[in-house]
């Protein structure tokens, strides 16, 4: 379970069995200030957090993000709609994270994403971290945040329709 | 004086495509959220695309969950997991 959440999280399978071991050794160095106030779990979980946080922040240095690249960018035409139009997925949002098919496609389209585009995403969207605390963490403006996140899901969308939703 | 306020209020699809994505992240100031709220009341394709992004979003928030189900046969690997057990009864 605690390799799964880091697969989610990380790109690399490497690292996050890295991230699990890290995590497992720290939380049997330190067993005897586990205060018991919450289960065994919460307590290993959230130290495998905090690893997964600093495996960001170590790496965030060497990353950087060009918002004139091509990637996630929408094409328009004459008339200014999206190219290609968005078409209907005919899924019902509340039931769409019950498919555990179209969640792999989705995971494997995540990991297409550029390193910053993917982390960011992960944070928002997967983890649920507020727009304020992921622009400290990697040190950027809101208005830059905004635009990752409008990239990111842009390529994930057209990934997901070129994997799933057109591939069916 | 009407059509001068709907003019005011209209906005291209292009313009509205990050506004839809930026709206999952922060409040929008009030004149953009009226004009977003009048494109998407009469132009389909922009609602079909804040529809997949929902869609997008939700699947995403789901992956992190622990009731996930979408990874369950994948596993860590036994050799990693015979190490983890020896630090276990090791520390015992």
């Amino acid at each position: 379970m605690m390799y799964r959440y880091t697969l989610v999280r990380v790109k690399d399978p490497e690292a996050a069995e890295e991230l699990v071991q890290s995590a497992f050794f720290a939380a049997l160095k330190s067993q005897n200030s586990f205060a018991g106030k919450s289960s065994e779990k919460t307590w290993l979980f959230g130290i495998l957090k905090h690893k997964t946080m600093d495996y960001f922040r170590s790496s965030k240095k060497n990353i950087s993000i060009d918002l004139t690249s091509e990637e996630g960018q929408i094409h328009f035409d004459a008339a200014g709609h999206m190219v290609p139009k968005p078409g209907n997925w005919h899924l019902d949002p509340e039931k769409a994270a019950e498919n555990n098919e179209l969640a792999r496609v989705l995971a494997q389209c995540l990991n297409g994403l550029p390193d910053k585009f993917h982390r960011v995403f992960v944070l928002k969207e997967i983890d649920g971290m507020s727009s304020k605390e992921i622009c400290n963490e990697f040190n950027i403006k809101p208005t830059n945040l905004w635009v990752i996140l409008h990239r990111a899901r842009n390529q994930l969308k057209l990934c997901l329709e070129s994997n799933w939703f057109n591939a069916k | 004086m009407f059509k001068g306020m709907m003019k005011a209020f209209k906005m291209s699809c292009k313009d509205v495509y990050p506004l839809i994505s930026e709206s999952r992240d922060h409040s929008l100031p009030i004149f953009s959220r009226m004009r977003l709220k009048m494109h998407l009341a009469i132009c389909g394709l922009c609602e079909i695309y804040q529809k997949q992004l929902e869609i997008l979003c939700r699947i995403a928030r789901s992956l992190g969950k622990d009731e996930s189900k979408a990874f369950e046969e994948i596993s860590l690997n036994p050799e990693i997991k015979e190490k983890l057990q020896k630090w276990i009864e090791e520390k015992k």
